[in-house]
């Protein structure tokens, strides 16, 4: 599927930290050992379905739930009413919850299709659904509103009547000298373009066991949820128990995608039940709960974006503005916009921004999170809107980009939002990409096969890859804003036990297809000379866990090398101690070396890890008073660079500085009658920074740029004038497989940071942050002869055939 | 995603079905092949049989025979046997190229020919190939035996010629020796549905096409011949616009329904291009033939 080149190490000194070992986590996925929440069970647990509306907007006149109720094996039915008794509104990020309350079932009305409405608590999941085929509802239809635009118009129906509208979030940012720009340019490029909804996709959907005892008043439970710390304490609330009696324990995600990032609601409604019925209760969801009511939909945007540009290519200012359809709820409020606002200038030097986002709602199900969150749509809009910049000066696109390019002595760069990018050489990467994807190869082939009526187009987009978010983002978009909170740990708990052996311990990082498991045993072997394969990793759940923020806006291997750095270090320091009065020598004569402290100079005299660790272990007393026994230490890692936005908001500080960039090349052939597009090749080259394992990163790639290829080509949640759900299972909902991903060329490029230990950024989405504007840019190429362009993704082939269809009626000329 | 309890019984043979089918005929019993389509119909609780009867014991309808070229091929053969078979690549190439078409290898490893044919789904590629070759399906009941011609099996959407009691038990496939085929289809992604999808046969006479076949899934609300295409194709001249000519005649009149997928305009342009297509392929494939 890839052919990834082996970079040269960046640090020679460096042993595991870039290498590609065998992922320390596959055998036990291989074997079927991984333990996923469909494993997992408990003696006499009850299993739950849910009544989904089949309103997009609906008041709830009545639920009869007798029948229901008194089917054989249903333990209880609880409808929308009961639990906005049992529980309080799920936790809420977005503006203002009290005006747009979001609960774990719907109350008094539905606003869109997939909502629940019921649940149905039974001895197996068979029966249950059974029963909610009982449950008989009586719904008052209420106008649908499909389309964001409409939302906006004044007097349109309204989703949360509390809000007075349909806009939950509407301001304007100006950062830089815009108005100046734009009077300066030689010409402004518009765009209007279209980001269709899609979202991510596990194999496993999400699914929680919980278990009430109320003898102890302690909740139990087991999630694959990735989220399952950092915000633990909201979800007690909802549930309406002390914090500390709830302990979650994670489970593997199996697949994520930022889809299971704050996966609360499965846990909220086991949880509820369990405390109703005094019994374990299983919620997972199934494939159509999962599309329709997983609460992590990805990006929905409309944008009219204008550039000022000079006739010598220099981009100087950008004015977007941009329209998000949230649908029904809005979790993260418009956090998806701080991830754009990161790298909203991409790797050009654009001199000033102004961003208007009006975040909408509608009757759909919300947005969550997907790879990329929302950072993937500023790169595919900047990329679109360059590219025609390029067209529309008449040069050549690449030439523009370079032209443009912050320079490798220029960092660290404050771009005008306030954002730092921490380093980067972009023209290194684009040359490597140049080559990897046969550049001047394919411009000869595009000319070649033209001549027989064949439509090849490349795409070439550089464009940034922002890792390690701080929270400000979420919460910068308010003068006064609910809650400023600016921790977002990680920790590792390192054990080296009285043989040398070495357990890490994560607090976060339920296995979600990444290798977190791979990454800290790799930085384990680095400090201490283990093979990593020999390093054990264990989780905690949180009851006794330490700060943890889990995965997300990738962060995990940059936070977790920190951490490992942070407790590997307080572990070495303890034991040259302990190594320096075993050889009775001072501490400072010491060096680590090969696995053990040995004097300088003298190899002969030295003491191996597992030397120290059992003396530290079983010997107490051949130590002096203040030692204590044991090897064993932790390291609460916190963001390393984050500053305080300032008060007018012109400047938002810095809040995702370890900056990523890639270059990809899409070459693709567009079939003029169907429409359909196929990839004669392909090449991705990123810049993560200090690779940890190549291979690992090559898979995120890939992986990546298979679901960009979904979402630039066939993935969308479509929603029909009424509301419904069109693409509510695999049948209509359609991904690329391996038969639709081409073989990707890849290639690294390393800038390590100066910020983070050995200099690792984050590459967990660039992928997917990459592709949609690739191929898109590829596309428009393509048909760029017929004068057709294409300004919406996915590019369904009718879109396509929709656009030439437009150029060909147009008049000549 | 659980379907409703159901009664379940899994005969060792035909007439064991038949008499089942006949026992439980008030319940209206489903008749379970590869399950390919039955099951996530029941586990979405799009279908509500209270009685399935399992053909997936009934070994003695999993065979292929080839006779002078003619092909049997029992009810429950699974499809990715029609890929393997060099009996069908010899003797219908149209078969063994659609079949590999069919969704993705596991699910042809499960699903079966007569399950495809029996459960008639408008996009299926089977209904299509078994128009086109002219096949007789045989369909047993306590009754007897009767075979129906493909032309008037295939009635609408998931309807055909069988009676509640029957079971389609073998798919006979006539001889056709030195035919030009083709069989293409447009798909979103491999393996998912096609829009469309026709089967062309084509035979040359002398310079001239002879005989035509040609039918379409996806385009219609059940498999069709398309005749008065195949008429103008008789005896024309290769070279000059029959195949185009015929590629309109195809499309017209016919009113494909629009999905999550595609319009039915679109699908009606699909038609035209992939009827255009098939018949290139398969002309291409009667001139190597000589």
């Amino acid at each position: 599927m890839s052919v990834t080149e082996t970079p040269k190490v960046a640090s020679p000194e460096r042993k595991w930290v870039g290498k590609s070992v065998r992922r320390v986590e596959d055998p036990k996925f291989l074997r079927g050992r991984g333990g996923y929440v469909g494993d997992f069970t408990l003696p006499g647990m009850l299993h739950v379905a849910v009544l989904r509306s089949p309103h997009a907007h609906a008041r709830i006149v009545s639920i009869d739930v007798g029948q229901a109720r008194s089917l054989r094996g249903v333990a209880a039915v609880l409808t929308g009413a009961d639990a906005a008794q049992l529980c309080d509104p799920m936790p809420d990020f977005g503006p203002d919850p009290a005006s747009h309350t979001w609960r774990c079932l719907a109350h008094e009305k539905v606003r869109y299709v997939g909502e629940g409405v019921a649940v149905v608590v039974a001895e197996s999941r068979y029966v249950a659904e059974d029963a909610v085929e009982l449950i008989d509802v009586e719904y008052e239809p209420l106008p649908v509103l499909v389309d964001p635009a409409e939302a906006l118009v004044p007097g349109a129906p309204l989703v949360h009547e509390p809000l007075g509208s349909n806009v939950a979030y509407d301001r304007t940012f100006d950062f830089g000298e815009v108005e100046r720009d734009f009077a300066e340019a030689d010409l402004v490029v518009r765009d209007r373009l279209r980001w269709r909804r899609s979202g991510g996709q596990p194999l496993e959907t999400v699914g929680s066991v919980a278990d009430y005892d109320p003898a102890s008043g302690m909740m139990t439970v087991h999630t694959n949820s990735v989220s399952f710390t950092s915000y633990l304490f909201m979800v007690a609330g909802t549930l309406k128990i002390p914090a500390n009696k709830l302990d979650i324990n994670p489970l593997p995600a199996g697949g994520s995608f930022g889809s299971k990032l704050f996966a609360t609601k499965p846990t909220v409604i086991a949880g509820m039940c369990s405390k109703v019925t005094g019994r374990p209760v299983s919620y997972i969801e199934d494939r159509v709960d999962n599309i329709s009511n997983c609460d992590h939909h990805g990006s929905d945007r409309l944008y009219d974006v204008e550039l000022a540009v000079m006739r010598d290519g220099t981009l100087r200012g950008i004015k977007i503005d941009t329209i998000d359809d949230y649908g029904a709820y809005i979790q993260f409020g418009v956090g998806h916009h701080g991830n754009a606002l990161a790298q909203v200038v991409g790797p050009y030097r654009i001199g000033s921004v102004q961003y208007r986002v009006r975040a909408v709602l509608t009757n759909k199900n919300q947005q969550g999170a997907y790879r990329g969150f929302g950072s993937e749509v500023n790169n595919w809009m900047l990329e679109c809107v360059v590219d025609k910049a390029a067209r529309e000066i008449g040069m050549d696109p690449v030439e523009l980009r370079r032209k443009n390019f912050i320079q490798p002595d220029q960092f660290p760069y404050f771009i005008p939002t306030g954002n730092v990018y921490d380093s980067g050489d972009y023209d290194a990467v684009l040359d490597k990409a140049l080559e990897l994807g046969e550049y001047r190869h394919w411009r000869s082939e595009q000319q070649r096969l033209a001549a027989q009526g064949r439509h090849i187009g490349i795409g070439l987009i550089t464009c940034q890859e922002r890792s390690v978010f701080s929270a400000t983002e979420f919460w910068f978009w308010f003068d006064e804003p609910g809650a400023p909170v600016t921790s977002m740990p990680e920790s590792v708990t390192l054990k080296i036990d009285a043989t040398g052996g070495v357990t890490a311990t994560l607090y976060s990082c339920a296995f979600w297809g990444n290798s977190p498991e791979t990454m800290v045993a790799q930085l384990a072997a680095e400090e201490f000379d283990v093979d990593p394969h020999d390093v054990t990793v264990a989780y905690q759940g949180t009851n006794q866990g330490l700060p943890a923020t889990g995965p997300g806006g990738s962060r995990t291997t940059v936070m977790l090398a920190g951490a490992v750095k942070g407790a590997s270090g307080k572990i070495k320091d303890k034991a040259r101690q302990a190594a320096a009065h075993m050889l009775e020598i001072s501490p400072d004569d010491l060096e680590w070396v090969g696995g053990g402290y040995q004097v300088k100079g003298l190899p002969d005299r030295r003491k191996s890890l597992a030397e120290i660790a059992v003396a530290l272990h079983l010997f107490k007393h051949g130590f002096p008073d203040e030692v204590e026994s044991g090897l064993e230490e932790s390291k609460v890692y916190d963001h390393p660079y984050t500053t305080m936005p300032s008060d007018d908001r012109s400047d938002l500080g810095v809040f995702y500085p370890f900056m990523g960039h890639a270059c990809h090349v899409a070459v693709v052939e567009v079939d003029v009658q169907t429409g359909q597009v196929t990839f004669p090749h392909y090449a991705a080259v990123h810049d993560c920074g200090t690779l940890v394992n190549p291979r690992s990163l090559a898979g995120h790639i890939v992986g990546g740029t298979a679901q960009g290829i979904g979402t630039a080509l066939y993935e969308e949640l479509v929603y029909d004038a009424e509301g419904q759900l069109v693409t509510s299972s695999f049948m209509d909902y359609l991904m690329p497989s391996a038969m639709e991903v081409p073989e990707i060329a890849i290639g690294h490029h390393e800038t390590p940071s100066p910020y983070t230990s050995h200099g690792i950024k984050g590459g967990g989405e660039g992928g997917r942050m990459m592709a949609p504007a690739a191929i898109n840019v590829a596309v428009n190429d393509a048909l760029a002869p017929l004068g057709a362009r294409i300004t919406t993704l996915p590019m369904t082939p009718e879109r396509i055939l929709a656009a030439i269809d437009a150029a060909n009626a147009r008049p000549a000329g | 995603m659980k379907p409703p309890p159901f009664y379940y019984a899994a005969p060792a043979t035909v007439s064991e079905a038949l008499s089942l089918l006949s026992e439980h005929r008030e319940s209206e019993p489903r008749v379970l092949a590869g399950g390919q389509s039955l099951v996530p119909l029941m586990n979405f609780r799009l279908a509500h049989p209270t009685h399935v009867i399992d053909l997936n014991k009934v070994t003695e309808l999993s065979f292929l025979r080839s006779d002078d070229g003619r092909l049997t091929i029992g009810a429950m053969t699974r499809q990715a046997v029609l890929e393997r078979s060099a009996e069908v690549r010899l003797g219908a190439p149209l078969l063994a190229e659609a079949a590999g078409m069919i969704a993705h290898e596991p699910i042809r490893h499960r699903g079966t020919v007569g399950g495809s044919i029996a459960h008639a789904d408008p996009a299926a590629e089977l209904p299509a190939v078994a128009l086109a070759m002219d096949a007789e399906l045989v369909a047993a009941s306590g009754r007897g035996e009767r075979v129906i011609p493909a032309t008037e099996f295939f009635l609408g959407p998931f309807t055909t010629a069988l009676e509640p009691d029957e079971v389609l038990t073998e798919v006979r496939l006539p001889a056709a020796p030195g035919t030009g085929y083709a069989f293409v289809e447009f798909s979103r992604t491999h393996g998912n549905f096609a829009l469309v999808g026709v089967a062309a046969l084509l035979e040359l006479d002398g310079d001239r096409i002879g005989r035509a076949a040609l039918a379409l899934c996806g385009a219609g609300p059940c498999a069709l011949r398309v005749t008065e295409a195949e008429r103008l194709l008789a005896g024309a001249s290769p070279d000059g616009d029959a195949i185009g000519e015929a590629a309109e005649v195809a499309a017209a009149g016919l009113t494909p329904s629009s999905d999550a997928h595609a319009s039915g305009e679109f699908k009606l342009r699909l038609t035209r291009i992939y009827v255009q297509r098939a018949l290139e392929t398969a002309l291409a494939r009667a001139q190597d033939r000589r």
